[in-house]
């Protein structure tokens, strides 16, 4: 198989492939470093790229495979994750000068799983300084550029990884969520991204954005290869405060697209100012729901319309809690833009937090009686394409606190909440770039969301889309 | 209290840490859309549970 036939597998095929040593961990590898070599001046999606590191471990994991010791469906699979997550002898920054040259002793949590799986790490992606923002221009080392065209963003903070997986390099990429980190750049990106229910993936060892909403979640081309690359790194770990015990995690073997009498609920209310092109493509997605045997209930969440102020005030106080010490100590350091946040975070006194947390307890307990009456909440994943590059932050959805919090009450509740959320691809505009639809579950729900996202894709093929680079 | 020195209460939590006179307007812009949120949520959440979250680990719970 040719380097670039190699790139276009997903996940699952690559996997069962590698298996089945029709092709070598060392191939996939390969071929995936040069992909990434031709792109990056294009994308800068990447801020450390491991190549020797991963050609090695690739050679090892094929010798393990070979005497019949496969690890799973991730062993020889080249992944790559945020340069959030601490990664032993690896230089880590979080996209920051303040750590430009850190490199860590240990591995963060989700490294380790990856290494246990037999997981390939290639690369560590390009975000907003420390994921403070939404646009993955916020970076130290440049902006990431969207795959689908490079005059645009890609989302933020977790672009690179979104940018990559869109771009063909990897099948799969780890990145972190605060507010909307994951969906937003997946939306943007054309790609299919998944945040678990707080506390499901453990955030030991990577860097902290806001504490009570920081989540790991995951990019791939598919639901299924979501699920696949989710299982290895759920479960407890001690050593994450937030961390949910739980069996053995089992999504992938447990995926089902029937979802007759599943009960999707849509809250138009909140849908003013979406694009007309979006709005279209959701109403198309709908029907597909419809025609799987779905209920489409009409809802209203009053609520829900403090939930971006309350999701912004609560990450901006912690933000500042976390990044005090170097805020007084290296505020020149920082991104102008994240500095200047941080600094207006460092004015929310712990009076007015406290007060910020009970709104959010009043907004949590509305949703739980909403989630008695439904399964899945689907919207828009955001409500415009990527914005070009040369708007700057306007429109990205950082102006959360200036702008119609419409839309950015629907991208912003599910962090600040704890659910379970997944956005796919539903269409392409008219300037040709990808728009998404996310679908938000109850607490634990994980499975109805995947489930969901699954019968979406079985029924259409957008996620199959790829950018024309 | 006046509005100004309000402002100057807050900008005192900066601990001493100064910016430009751009990066201030921004940063007391942005702490004025605070505090008239804070003011909005309070009446929202008016009359909710504060939330108390107990800090033993879980398995020291019967």
């Amino acid at each position: 198989m040719v380097p670039d036939d190699i790139c276009e597998l997903n996940l699952t095929d690559l996997s069962w492939l590698i298996a089945a040593r029709e092709v070598s961990s060392v191939e996939a590898v390969s071929a995936t470093l040069t992909r990434l070599e031709q792109l990056e001046g294009k994308l800068n999606a990447f801020i450390t790229v491991l190549s020797e590191q991963a050609l090695a471990q690739a050679k090892k994991a094929d010798e393990e495979i070979a005497r019949g010791n496969n690890r799973g469906p991730l062993h020889g699979i080249p992944v790559t994750i945020k340069d959030m997550f601490e990664t032993a002898g690896v230089l880590t920054t979080g996209a920051s000068k303040i750590l430009k040259d850190w490199v860590p002793e240990t591995d963060s949590a989700l490294v380790e799983r990856l290494r246990a799986a037999g997981a390939i790490i290639i690369g560590k992606t390009n975000l907003d300084e420390f994921g403070h923002g939404g646009t993955s221009t916020l970076s130290h080392f440049g902006p990431v550029h969207n795959p689908w065209d490079i005059e645009r963003i890609a989302g933020g903070s977790s672009g690179g990884s979104a940018a990559a997986v869109a771009a063909r390099i990897g099948t799969l990429s780890y990145g972190t969520e605060t507010g909307s980190s994951v969906r937003r750049p997946a939306s943007y990106c054309g790609v299919t991204g998944f945040k678990p229910t707080f506390g499901v993936i453990s955030r030991h060892g990577s860097f902290r954005g806001a504490w009570s909403q920081d989540h790991v979640g995951l990019f791939a081309r598919s639901v299924k290869d979501i699920a696949l690359g989710l299982d290895p790194v759920a479960g407890f770990d001690a050593r994450d405060p937030a961390s949910v015990p739980q069996k053995t995690p089992a999504y992938a073997s447990r995926l089902n697209a029937n979802v007759k009498g599943r009960r999707v609920g849509v809250l138009r209310k909140f849908f003013e100012g979406v694009n007309g092109a979006v709005g279209q493509a959701f109403d198309a997605a709908l029907e597909v729901f419809a025609g799987a045997g779905c209920e489409i209930i009409d809802l209203d969440v009053p609520e829900l319309s403090y939930a971006a102020m309350t999701s912004m005030m609560t990450s901006s106080a912690e933000s500042a809690g976390i990044n005090r010490r170097w805020f007084r100590e290296r505020h020149q350091d920082f991104v102008p833009h994240v500095a200047r946040g941080i600094a207006v975070g460092m004015t929310i006194t712990a009076s007015e937090y406290l007060t910020v947390q009970r709104a959010r307890h009043r907004i949590r307990e509305a949703l739980r009686g909403v989630y008695e009456k439904i399964d899945v909440i689907a919207s828009p994943t955001t409500a415009r394409v990527a914005p070009l590059l040369s708007e700057g932050l306007k429109g990205s959805g950082d102006d959360t606190r200036h702008a119609s919090y419409n839309q950015s009450n629907l991208l912003r509740f599910p962090s600040m909440l704890g659910l379970p959320g997944c956005s796919v691809p539903i269409g392409i505009s008219p300037e040709g770039m990808p728009m998404g639809m996310q679908l938000i579950g109850n607490w634990f729900a994980d499975q109805a969301v995947l489930d969901a996202a699954l019968a979406y894709q079985n029924a259409t093929d957008w996620h199959t889309r790829r950018p024309a680079l | 209290m006046k509005d100004t020195d309000k402002i100057a209460h807050r900008l005192a939590l900066l601990e001493g840490v100064s910016f430009s006179p751009e990066d201030l307007e921004s940063i007391v812009k942005e702490i004025e859309d605070n505090e008239r949120i804070v003011a909005e949520l309070e009446e929202f959440s008016h009359g909710t549970p504060w939330i108390s979250l107990q800090a033993q680990p879980q398995d020291e719970k019967v």
